[in-house]
């Protein structure tokens, strides 16, 4: 059971739950206290200690069935020529001899209701691929491989002709639906064995992968037009990682600020031991509480990079209480709401869901102009704006006096833009026009470059 | 029931909680156990209102423990969550006992003589006596065993959060001018986090963990029975029937398992036979509390003699999960 229990650990980690040595640790005393005979307390006691997000509950709730579910479990199967007469079980014989070995094979089966032994399986997991995918994504897919290997559809066309020889043939109606019926149940049953023989295949490649390790510092150098997706899953979560060393980073500085406020209570506190004479004068500390703008680009000459620009706008609402998110391709949507309360990756996703590319209809101009409009009192003397794109503006109008009005408004003006800057100017790009009236522009082509920026952008409040 | 250390199964913690009229699933009664059992702090999260820091209270309540209660907000710190010195109350003694330090003083020859015996007395000044205890180290120095609640830790600033870390793991706290003080009844912990922000790893990791999510609607009903016995249980159920496909709806504000009790109690108040169009309008309040939740519901509601009917759309179909 241990060993069974550490499999299941370390696929749920492949899977992307983050799980420590200490809490697989808890795991085990938890067992240890309500026991496995139970499967219902068993399971209780490895989510409450295994799993520690809602977001990974799903996996949790996925892979469980796949290790501890017992294959007593499977739906059972009939044998749906018990109940004939020995002329009708010749006639079946008959019939069959027409189809090829293969097909006969699976048909016996199904009517007999006998389940594919290991061997098969195996068989059809070496032909499918099945024994090197790891993504539990694609369960269903490789189910469904197998099943086309199994020449299902033909099976089924076969069983089809099979019942129309029989009737004609004058088998009773009733006797007919009550085959169909079983051949059915069968037939849903072997399905189900196929489809968890996936899944518990595909787990248990999961709990035997190395752990992740693509090379990250080689990947944080890459530009972002040149990431594949799975280059691209890696980063997304190195983004989460970083924004979470971000977190802890901004408390500090916050707390290092110092307002030159006289603090009574922490002075006559500290001056006790003068007798309450003030030697000691201690001040007040000045809790930063800065507040963002950012307005994401998320237009077609951006799209390669967007998902990755998004994730850092999540990641900074989430640290900044108050920022307020944006994103435009032909106009401005407020995209705050959207994050309230989802996991990145669904966030994003959704984002992007309700603002689809369009071709050349990329408009920054009105999108400031709107920003200004509905927006003004987002901006004042606390507010960093930071502005994620490429400038390139689809020869409209770049609204620059909206701009120039927001960067007098806004404590800084911040631009990131992952195009190098010999290409700003070039085509359509505006990127010369607003530059200088910005107070930083960040050119950030690789997330070390972005993770740099804005770290950067933090440190100067 | 004394001691949580009576608890020998999850069904015995059920029934424990169910007496103090909290209606616990076998999910929430486990993971309860496991926490008394294995002495480890217990993250609840969940949507607003679905009862977390009710569950607390039951816990409380169930176990003859004192509730110790910290509420978490933006800018919360050590001085308020673990102690402080009562300085106007050190300053006020040292002004009254001013004669009696004179006196203690009086024999003293030398200069170094007088801040000996200074010395001595230091330690009236620096006792429990003039430490305001706040409310983790009421639960650590408490003599009697505690349930401590940390309400809303995602509202508590993330340095707040590593400093807890220090206390939850090892229960002890030192006062630079006292000492360490150590926990003398382990107390079960309980946090809550509404998920406005993401917790630590190293938070995450030291915790079990419990989601809870809206119940079913045998659950509800079961909450509602239990807690407004004086609703009709065919308008009961119809209440939350109706309650269940509006968290279906793409809403700013789901109503929770608190509101539909606010919900139940109005409708009693009001006493209400059916839900009509006219008691629908004129309680719907109190269920929606963002004014366009409102319209959007209105617009869609829909009344016949079963009950009311939501008028659904593909939106309104995307279910939660």
């Amino acid at each position: 059971m241990d060993e069974r229990m550490i499999r299941f650990i370390s696929a749920l980690r492949a899977g992307g739950v983050r799980i420590s040595l200490a809490e697989s640790a808890d795991a085990f005393l938890a067992v240890d206290m309500l026991g496995v005979q139970e499967r219902e307390a068993f399971r209780l006691s490895l989510r409450a200690t295994l799993v520690k997000d809602a977001a990974s509950l799903p996996t949790f709730d996925e892979l469980f069935p796949l290790f501890f579910d017992s294959a007593d479990a499977q739906q059972p199967m009939f044998d749906a020529t018990q109940e004939m007469s020995p002329e009708e079980a010749q006639m079946l014989a008959q019939m069959l001899k027409q189809f090829g070995e293969q097909l006969r094979k699976m048909l016996e089966k199904l009517l007999r209701g006998d389940q594919l032994n290991q061997q098969e399986l195996d068989k059809l997991a070496q032909m499918t691929g099945l024994n090197r995918a790891q993504d539990m994504q694609y369960r269903d897919w490789y189910a469904q491989r197998m099943m086309r290997a199994l020449r299902f559809k033909e099976v089924q066309e076969a069983l089809r002709e099979i019942m129309e020889l029989l009737a004609k043939m004058g088998m009773s109606k009733q006797r007919l639906d009550q085959m169909q019926q079983l051949i059915q149940a069968n037939q849903q049953a072997l399905q189900e064995q196929v489809n968890r023989f996936a899944g518990q295949k595909i787990a248990e490649n999961m709990s035997e992968a190395e752990p992740d390790d693509a090379n990250i510092d080689d990947l944080m150098d890459r530009p972002f037009r040149a990431l594949s997706d799975r280059e691209m899953d890696v980063l997304r979560k190195e983004v989460r990682r970083l924004a979470n060393r971000l977190r802890s980073r901004i408390a500090l500085r916050q707390k290092r600020a110092k307002s030159g406020q006289l603090d009574a209570k922490a002075t006559i506190r500290a001056n006790l031991k003068h007798a309450g004479v003030p030697i000691d004068i201690k001040h007040r500390d000045h809790r930063l509480k800065p507040k963002l703008v950012v307005i994401c680009d998320i237009s077609t000459s951006m799209r390669y990079c967007s998902e990755l620009m998004l994730s850092l706008v999540y990641a900074l609402q989430d640290l900044v209480t108050k920022t307020h998110a944006f994103a435009f391709i032909d106009h401005l949507e407020f995209i705050s709401p959207d994050f309230a309360g989802k996991e990145p990756n669904a966030a994003i996703t959704a984002v992007l869901e309700r603002m689809p590319p369009g071709y050349y209809s990329t408009d920054l101009g009105y999108a400031l102009n709107q920003f200004a409009r509905q927006y003004l009192d987002t901006v004042d003397q606390r507010t960093t704006f930071i502005l994620v794109g490429d400038g390139r503006n689809n020869y409209n109008d770049p609204a620059l006096d909206a701009f120039q009005q927001l960067a007098r408004r806004s404590r800084r003006m911040i631009w990131i833009n992952p195009e190098p800057p010999m290409l700003w100017g070039s085509g359509d790009s505006d990127m010369l026009q607003y530059a200088p009236l910005c107070n930083n522009v960040v050119m950030a082509a690789t997330l070390g470059e972005l993770t740099e920026a804005v770290d950067q952008l933090l440190s100067q409040p | 029931m004394s001691d949580t250390s009576n608890f020998s199964t999850p069904a015995q913690v059920k029934d424990a909680l169910n007496s103090q009229q909290y209606i616990a699933s076998d999910e929430i009664a486990t993971t309860v156990f496991l926490t008394a059992q294995l002495g480890k702090p217990l993250l609840c999260e969940g949507p607003a209102g679905v009862g977390k820091t009710e569950l607390a209270k039951s816990i409380a309540g169930a176990t003859g423990r004192e509730l110790i209660r910290l509420q978490c907000y933006e800018g919360l710190d050590e001085t308020k969550a673990l102690y402080e010195w009562e300085y106007a109350k050190q300053l006020l003694y040292t002004q009254l006992l001013r004669d009696k330090l004179q006196d203690t003083l009086a024999g003293a020859n030398t200069l170094a003589q007088a801040a000996d015996r200074l010395a001595q007395e230091e330690d009236v000044f620096f006792s429990m006596r003039f430490l305001l205890q706040r409310p983790l180290l009421k639960a650590i120095l408490n003599d009697k065993p505690t349930v401590l609640l940390i309400d809303e830790i995602d509202r508590a600033d993330a340095e707040f959060e590593a400093f807890l870390l220090e206390v939850l793991s090892d229960f002890q706290v030192t006062v630079p001018e006292l000492g360490t003080l150590a926990a003398v009844h382990r107390p079960i912990v309980l946090l809550t986090s509404n998920n406005t922000r993401e917790l630590s790893e190293a938070l995450k990791r030291r915790c079990l963990y419990l989601f809870i999510g809206y119940p079913s609607v045998e659950q509800e009903m079961a909450v509602v029975h239990l807690k407004v016995p004086e609703l009709a249980p065919k308008l009961a159920q119809q209440a939350v029937e109706l309650v269940h496909r509006l968290r279906g709806l793409d809403l700013r504000k789901s109503p929770s398992i608190s509101e539909t009790l606010d919900w139940a109690k109005s409708l009693v108040a009001l006493n209400a036979r059916q839900l009509d169009r006219e008691v629908l309008e004129n309680t719907l309040s109190v269920l929606l509390k963002h004014e366009s939740d409102l319209q959007k519901v209105k617009r869609r509601l829909d009344v016949t003699e079963k009950g009311p009917r939501l008028e659904e759309d593909d939106r309104s179909l995307r279910r939660r999960n």
